[in-house]
């Protein structure tokens, strides 16, 4: 069948009233009845009553024959649809607020779930992901299973192992286009020549690394990703085989990545051949400086590849020296990628879930309530011959297109809180977009359909249980059912507070951490201080690299509106660097400590204000190299004697080492969270071999564009083909190391907001329904003697018991949810008594005021009006 | 009004197919044709015609078309189906049998 033919058919469904026939022919048949009663002498119009009677009601009947007739459960089905319709017509405001539930609830779920969608659920962009390996080292004491790799160790592991099929590395580069007014500062990555293949990536276009880019050192070839291609060159069809005027180097561009090639998160322009010469001491096993990946072969676990390359490892360990106690690790690739966002995902994950359980239970009571208003009518329907399954079933239709719509407008909620979501998360941890794909949408398809039979069941059961004369004789103002009703919907509301409760707790405490987190002071000072990285030509080298930086530094300092200027290995906050040393100088000076290091030129600590307590700075001039410690260092390393004066060895053969110069105050180098660490702070004219590329830290006066055009004027007087990259200013990098506590404590915040309103909304539907139901005996209290006041306190009471209650289980429920973000907490317990008696009391507090006006109401009932009846 | 005896249950269905063997009729017809013939003394209760009807048609037993009415309206016809026709003979059978069978225990002299 063509689409066409099926919507037609759905429309013909829809549109084509069933009954037509039926009342035509019943028609017919009423009409001659009542003909052959007026011919026997009855007057007309009682001839036609006559006749109707006979044939005995006619909605009944139809309602019969369609049993009868077959094809009854689509009939009905359709019938139950256009009544829902009506009946979501009838009561608007029931219907909006229902609908508006429902729509926030589904859309929070299927935000964070289009996010787990694109970010757990997606697959590696190569064949056979799940063979695709990471293969770390693992440093002696176990600190960090995730250590990169040397290129000597990958060697040995890629000939000894005996479960891979291929082995590759790669790091990143950031080579300089040339060949237009600006120097272009490209990303790119340098990787071993089977590495793409060992992935299984084909070009898009041409080709990519064959056997004669089998060295790096004389490879030309340059392979662009997809992105590249299209941004630069605009997808220019005859690219393959231009050559690029790379600094340094031309390079002939043999290939097109394909689109969906990506390898962790990080932007690439361009892929080239890894040239081992370009690290120092690269034959050295401890050289940890590449990521390598690995390929499984086919059958071959996990657990059984860790073992082969462990053993591998263990024997490298033994052999040499200067990785004596290092082991290795395998991680499966998938996994690691996710690794960080998995925990924090799954959380609010959990959390949006229970933001849609207090919104179904939220509608399951309002539901009920109104199943409850309906009682006549149900009865009624049941006195004309409907079946209770039919009734069940026509009220499950009516949740069920409620849950529809709802989830139909949620996927618009999730659609702008998805957006919301990649303006406010941290930049590279989440993808570029977040698409609402099949996927998603079956998700909200699913979790609507879940929401209609949990808030549909129990108030069809319960609202069509009833006993008919007594419904009727009530009046319908009490279906049997509402003798239960209200425990059940006290169940309920109890329930949706404790569940707000856990909500609010969790959000609170993370808040606070965001608070203490806020409030850390870092040890430097951020303001005004504005970092860039650079590479320098590759031309500079050695003696004339160590020029270039110092004219730099000096050309910048130089310019109008800049206060000081230095340069540093990694940017505040990012460093990551840790290389072994020995002290010299202690009894047993051979055991390699590792520690944190960072290369500084002269004028860092000036620069970026933190505190010189002792000696004095790295300089220029100084005969030798010197070092500078924290003050958590000089105490690790030295107790209470005096650092200034000792030494500090890197390598094996160094038996003199660099002289500590300086103590400085302590600093955040790795985030602002993670506590002080040792570091050391080495003159870069020590550490030309770790690092080329340098980031410039510039304190300045004027708003960012000026600092940053003068630190641009001031290099190019130095060499005009060194771009400035990664331009940022020290207040967004702290702001940036937050980012990901900042978004979690928001979303958490709104979801615990919602669920508070959710959940006082519930209360105060709850307050109002047994108000109105208590009505008769608020006047017979009234007229006995009870005073306005006591009736206004009875009703709060109602309130406030319930917020007791749920209050109670939320705390129990809430000690073990926090469990759950203890890795998010900082500075606070997950215990905190503050933070679980001011939310527990915040919870009372609200459901008192979510009573008030029913409370009010009940106040101000004219005791004989509520005695009268009505 | 004559006095008159509900259609027994069971028989409804063996009356209507009777009642429409002779040519196709309409509901009200077929009412009318049985009053008729039994002189008035079985009456089809008018509220289980209809669904006895549609049951037939679904069965099988009877076909429905619409037609137009002896006073020119549109009405619904029923015919008898060669499924019917023997449905008919063999209720009817049965029916005999049956009744033959009332007939004799209620002859018995006491």
């Amino acid at each position: 069948m063509t689409w066409k033919a099926r919507l037609h058919r759905l429309r013909m469904f829809l549109r084509r009233d069933p009954d037509a026939d039926l009342s035509d022919e019943l028609r017919f048949h009423i009409d001659m009845e009542a003909a052959a009663l007026e011919r026997g002498g009855m007057p007309a119009d009682r001839a036609r009553d006559e006749a109707r009677r006979r044939l005995g009601g006619f909605d009944r009947y139809t309602e019969e024959l369609r049993d009868v007739r077959g094809g009854r459960s689509l009939d009905a089905l359709r019938q139950d649809a256009r009544y829902a319709l009506r009946v979501a017509r009838r009561f608007p405001a029931f219907t909006l607020i229902v609908v508006a539930t429902l729509a926030i609830a589904i859309g929070a779920c299927t935000a964070i779930f289009s996010v787990i969608n694109s970010v757990l659920l997606q697959s590696l962009p190569f064949p056979h992901p799940e063979q695709i390996v990471t293969l770390n080292a693992q440093n002696p004491d176990r600190s960090n299973p995730r250590f990169a790799v040397s290129y000597a160790d990958y060697l040995d592991w890629r000939r000894s192992t005996r479960s891979f099929s291929d082995m590759g590395v790669f790091t990143g580069t950031a080579p300089t286009l040339l060949g237009t007014d600006e120097p272009e500062r490209l990303a790119g990555i340098a990787v071993s020549p089977s590495f793409f293949d060992m992935l299984g990536v084909r070009a898009a276009k041409g080709r990519l690394f064959g056997p004669e880019d089998a060295i790096g050192e004389t490879s030309e070839s340059v392979v662009l990703t997809d992105g590249f291609w299209r941004r630069r060159f605009a997808a220019d069809p005859n690219i393959v085989g231009q050559r690029l005027p790379f600094n340094g180097r031309a390079r002939v561009v043999i290939g097109v990545l394909p689109p969906s090639f990506a390898l962790d998160g990080r932007p690439i322009d361009v892929a080239t051949v890894f040239a081992p010469s370009s690290i120092a001491n690269v034959e050295n096993h401890g050289q940890h400086t590449l990521i390598a990946l690995g390929r499984l072969k086919a059958g071959v676990t996990l657990a059984q590849a860790q073992q082969d390359l462990q053993a591998v490892a263990a024997r490298l360990a033994d052999t040499y020296p200067d990785i004596r106690g290092w082991s290795a690790n395998v991680f499966r690739f998938s996994d690691e990628l996710t690794r960080t966002v998995k925990g924090p995902l799954l959380v609010l994950m959990a959390a949006a879930g229970l933001v849609l359980l207090i919104g179904c239970i939220n509608v399951a009571n309002l539901l009920i309530t109104r199943a409850a208003a309906r009682g006549r009518e149900v009865a009624l329907r049941q006195a004309l011959g409907a079946s209770r399954w039919r009734l069940v079933s026509q009220l499950l239709v009516e949740s069920t297109l409620l849950a529809l719509i709802g989830g139909v407008l949620g996927i618009a909620v999730a659609s702008l809180g998805t957006r919301l979501l990649l303006r406010l998360a941290p930049a590279g941890q989440l993808p570029t977009s977040i698409p609402i794909d099949a996927r998603v949408l079956g998700f909200a398809l699913a979790a609507s359909l879940a929401t209609s039979l949990i808030v549909g069941i129990a108030p069809a059961l319960r609202g069509t249980r009833t006993w008919l004369s007594q419904t009727l004789r009530d009046g319908g103002r009490t279906s049997a059912g509402s003798a239960h009703a209200p425990r059940l919907r006290r169940v309920l509301v109890v329930a949706e507070m404790s569940l707000a409760l856990v909500l609010l707790v969790c959000s609170t405490l993370v808040m606070q951490s965001l608070r203490r987190m806020l409030s850390i002071d870092p040890g430097f000072q951020a303001s005004q201080v504005f970092t860039m990285r650079v590479a320098p030509s590759p031309r500079f080298i050695d003696t004339t690299l160590v020029a270039f930086y110092r004219q730099a530094v000096e050309r910048i300092a130089a310019r109008p509106g800049i206060q000081s200027v230095a340069a540093a290995n990694s940017p505040p906050l990012r460093s990551s660097m840790r290389i072994p040393m020995r002290l010299i100088g202690r009894p047993a000076p051979t055991e390699a400590i590792l520690s944190s290091a960072i290369a500084i030129t002269p004028g860092y600590f000036r620069t970026m204000n933190m505190r010189l307590l002792r000696g004095h700075d790295v300089e220029w001039n100084s005969p030798a190299p010197t070092l500078v410690v924290s003050q958590t260092a000089a105490k690790q390393f030295w107790g209470t004697d005096d650092p200034i004066g000792k030494h500090i060895a890197f390598g094996q053969r160094d038996t003199v080492g660099l002289e500590v110069v300086g103590l400085v105050a302590d600093a955040r180098t790795r985030g602002l969270v993670a506590d002080p660490e040792a570091v050391i702070y080495m003159s870069y004219v020590a550490a030309l071999s770790v690092a080329r590329s340098l980031t410039f830290v510039v304190r300045g006066t004027g708003d960012m564009a000026s600092i940053v055009a003068a630190a641009k004027a001031g290099l190019r007087e130095v060499d005009r083909n060194t771009p400035l990259f990664n331009i940022q200013s020290v207040t967004a990098i702290v702001d940036a190391s937050v980012a990901q506590p900042r978004l979690n404590s928001f979303l958490l915040g709104v979801f615990a907001a919602i669920a508070l309103l959710l959940a006082s909304l519930g209360i105060y539907g709850v307050v109002s329904y047994s108000v109105a139901q208590r009505t008769q005996e608020i006047g017979v209290r009234m007229a006995l003697g009870a005073r306005s006041a006591d009736v206004f306190g009875l009703i709060l009471r109602e309130g406030a018991a319930l917020a007791l209650v749920g209050a109670i289980v939320g705390i129990a429920g809430a000690s073990m949810a926090t469990k759950l973000i203890q890795s998010w907490l900082y500075g606070i317990d997950r215990g905190d008594l503050t933070t679980f008696v001011l939310t527990s009391a915040g919870l009372i507090v609200v459901s008192l005021a979510a009573s008030y006006v029913p409370a009010r109401r009940a106040a101000s009932v004219d005791p004989l009006l509520a005695m009268r009846g009505e | 009004m004559h006095p008159n005896a509900d259609v027994l249950q069971g028989t409804l269905d063996l009356l209507i197919l009777k009642a429409a063997s002779l040519d196709a009729l309409h509901g009200w017809g077929l009412s009318q044709r049985i009053r008729q013939i039994s002189k008035g003394v079985l009456e089809v209760n008018q509220g289980s015609l209809y669904p006895a009807l549609h049951r037939l048609v679904k069965r099988g037993l009877l076909e429905a078309s619409w037609g137009t009415s002896e006073n020119n309206r549109r009405a619904r016809f029923y015919k008898l189906t060669a499924a019917g026709r023997k449905q008919l003979a063999s209720e009817t059978a049965t029916w005999r049998l049956f009744s033959g069978a009332v007939d004799a225990v209620l002859a018995t002299q006491s």
